[in-house]
């Protein structure tokens, strides 16, 4: 048959027929060429990493699909931006549904990276381990970067709509941005083109997110992929190679490389593989597609339902005069606001504004911690790629506890801060406050 | 029936493969797992380009008023703000786009001194005015005949109405006309 004949040819690099034409799917495919033509069994494990660098690169795709349909149809002009988001909404077709897809996958996109980092963290893949020449706290410096330009595309992209929520909330966060000692007032009218959110405030967010912060992930996610092949894989796969360490081996010379990758230098080093291929290594067509497939599936799947079930909101139109109250930041920046609003320090006559403290010493000094910590971190390389390693605890739990901390605050600011952010119960109403004086 | 082989648990030779069977279930779920992504990114494609497709247009009408019929003298009246000329004859009221139909450049009204007389479609006509394009050259009689130059059409009749609720003359653009159209007003 003519159409199978060609259906053959079109997708044989996903459906390989011979140990032989695996590897070339690798060779011959644009897409397959990044992967390399064997994988280690862990690596394609869910239990192990959930696949959370996977997911959250699709969401990431997904937001630039939505986002380049949302660019035909949106106005970046304070006048205009309001009302061509009405548009999007109610007269374009499906143009609810590509936005409201667009800002789940947004909202999905911060969880996953950050529950991925969280993953990274508590394995221990930050860690070098048995392979010659890794930096794998390198690649981990490169997630934490990816992590806050996530957070900031989440932010840029928070103001387009130019509603009550987008104009306060972005009020917030650019106001704890001048917080910062010295330079903080600066900052604030780099960030908003002036001293007030207008015009130029918006058209910035929104090169920043349509252009700037995507070819910035983009840039930086490449990176980071190259690492993981230049590092040899995920960490769990150095942890084949420490066991087989154990066993007596004759070290035979082979003209293989070093665990998975490629190793560096001017001359072909001749090195001893260190783990038996046969037993540990898979093809990676169609292994590790097919995986890969199905978590395409399963991310598209739930994003697209939640599309379809959940509206994104369009409050009125923003007016600079009138104060929501409360005006909460975006929800992943919950956690800072409320450190913000408990941190004011009275020293005699001296205040120090919780501004500062909570919104930029505190989060300033975790960011900090975080990226450096595997220059910090002292255990073994025996606790590189496990879950829980046990020379590992008391970091593990440290950092549970920190990020329970920051669950907790963002939980209170969400569900528990009403008006003049004082604390209600979720079920207590809240009083009417006027809007107008 | 296809099958691959890959190693599924550790044996001593070095070239061994295992065959994974890719007939019945497994072959079942992997074409729905295929077809429910395939499909899921179709529709996700469909519903981008037809949101592309307005539903609504922010235009001006192209049903305007341009003034009262006794405004119009006889002979050919240029209407600017629509590029279109408002004539009348014995016969009564009629309009003219002034966009070229070669490229949509406006054209050029030309009083002759004396009038001539032409033939349009086998009749003899008198005209008095010529419409000349700048851009390319095209030529019109003065009822929008092409006659000379890049233009491959005549130029467009407008149908002409009176509004009920203060008597202008309404411009119909999105609907021609014949040549013969007059109104009588």
């Amino acid at each position: 048959m003519k159409l199978k004949e060609h259906w053959e040819t079109l997708t044989w690099t996903w459906n390989p027929k011979s140990v032989r034409e695996s590897s070339d799917s690798v060779v011959r495919n644009l897409l397959l060429h990044w992967f390399p033509a064997k994988i280690s069994r862990p690596s394609l494990s869910f239990r192990y990493s959930f696949w959370l660098g996977t997911i959250s690169a699709v969401l990431f795709f997904v937001l630039c699909a939505t986002g380049l349909i949302l660019m035909f149809l949106y106005v970046p002009s304070v006048e205009r931006a309001y009302p061509s988001v009405k548009d999007i909404e109610f007269v374009a077709s499906y143009g609810g549904f590509i936005r409201a897809v667009h800002r789940i996958a947004a909202h999905l996109m911060v969880v996953a990276v950050f529950l991925h980092m969280m993953r990274a963290f508590i394995t221990g893949a930050y860690k070098n381990g048995a392979g010659a020449n890794q930096r794998r706290p390198v690649n981990w410096v490169l997630g934490v970067v990816l992590l806050l330009f996530t957070l900031l595309l989440s932010f840029t992209g928070y103001l387009l709509p130019w509603d009550q929520l987008a104009y306060w909330a972005i009020t917030v966060g650019t106001n704890i941005a001048s917080a910062v000692p010295l330079i903080g007032d600066k900052i604030r009218f780099f960030l908003l083109g002036g001293t007030e959110i207008d015009q130029n405030t918006l058209l910035r967010f929104y090169v920043l997110h349509c252009f700037v912060l995507p070819t910035a992930v983009l840039l930086l996610f490449s990176w980071h992929m190259w690492r993981i092949r230049k590092d040899g894989g995920l960490a769990c796969v150095d942890r084949l190679a420490l066991n087989e360490k154990q066993k007596t081996s004759a070290s035979i010379k082979t003209k293989t490389y070093s665990l998975l990758g490629i190793t560096s230098g001017r001359t072909v080093q001749v090195q001893t593989s260190y783990i038996n291929e046969d037993e540990h290594l898979v093809e990676s067509s169609p292994a590790l597609t097919r995986r890969l497939l199905l978590v395409i599936l399963a991310t598209m799947l739930v994003t697209l339902l939640l599309g379809f079930l959940v509206h994104a909101p369009l409050e009125q139109a923003a007016n600079a005069l009138v104060t929501p109250n409360p005006a909460k930041a975006p929800w992943y920046f919950l956690w800072l606001q409320e450190l913000v609003a408990d941190t004011t320090v009275h020293l005699g006559s001296y205040t120090v504004s919780g501004a500062f403290i909570g919104g930029v010493l505190v989060p300033g000094l975790l960011v900090l911690l975080l990226a450096a910590w595997p220059y910090l971190d002292r255990s073994s390389v025996h606790a590189t790629g496990v879950w829980f390693a046990k020379e590992r605890q008391r970091q593990n739990m440290v950092f549970l506890a920190v990020v329970l901390v920051v669950v907790l605050l963002t939980v209170v600011g969400t569900f528990m801060r009403g008006p003049s952010w004082h604390l209600y119960w979720p079920w207590q109403p809240w009083p009417e406050t006027p809007t107008r004086f | 029936m296809k099958s691959m082989k890959l190693p599924s648990v550790p044996k001593a030779e070095s070239n061994v493969t295992a065959t994974v069977d890719v007939s019945g279930r497994r072959s079942f779920l992997r074409s729905l797992g295929l077809g429910a992504l395939l499909a899921g990114l179709a529709g996700q494609l469909i519903a981008m380009v037809r949101a592309l497709v307005p539903n609504v247009l922010y235009e001006p009408p192209r049903a305007f008023k341009v003034g009262l019929p006794q405004d119009f003298a006889e002979g050919m009246t240029y209407v600017e703000d629509h590029r279109l000329f408002i004539g009348r004859d014995q016969r009564g009221l009629f309009a003219i786009s002034a966009i070229c139909t070669h490229l949509g450049c406006t054209v050029k009204m030309l009083n002759l001194n004396q009038p001539r007389t032409v033939e349009i479609k086998g009749k003899p006509v008198q005209i008095q005015q010529e419409f000349q394009c700048p851009c390319h050259g095209s030529k019109y009689y003065g009822d929008g005949t092409n006659y000379a130059g890049p233009a491959p059409r005549p130029l467009d009749w407008y149908r002409l109405e009176v509004s009920p609720d203060d008597g202008q003359l309404v411009v119909n653009s999105s609907q021609p006309v014949h040549h013969d159209f007059r109104l009588n007003a």
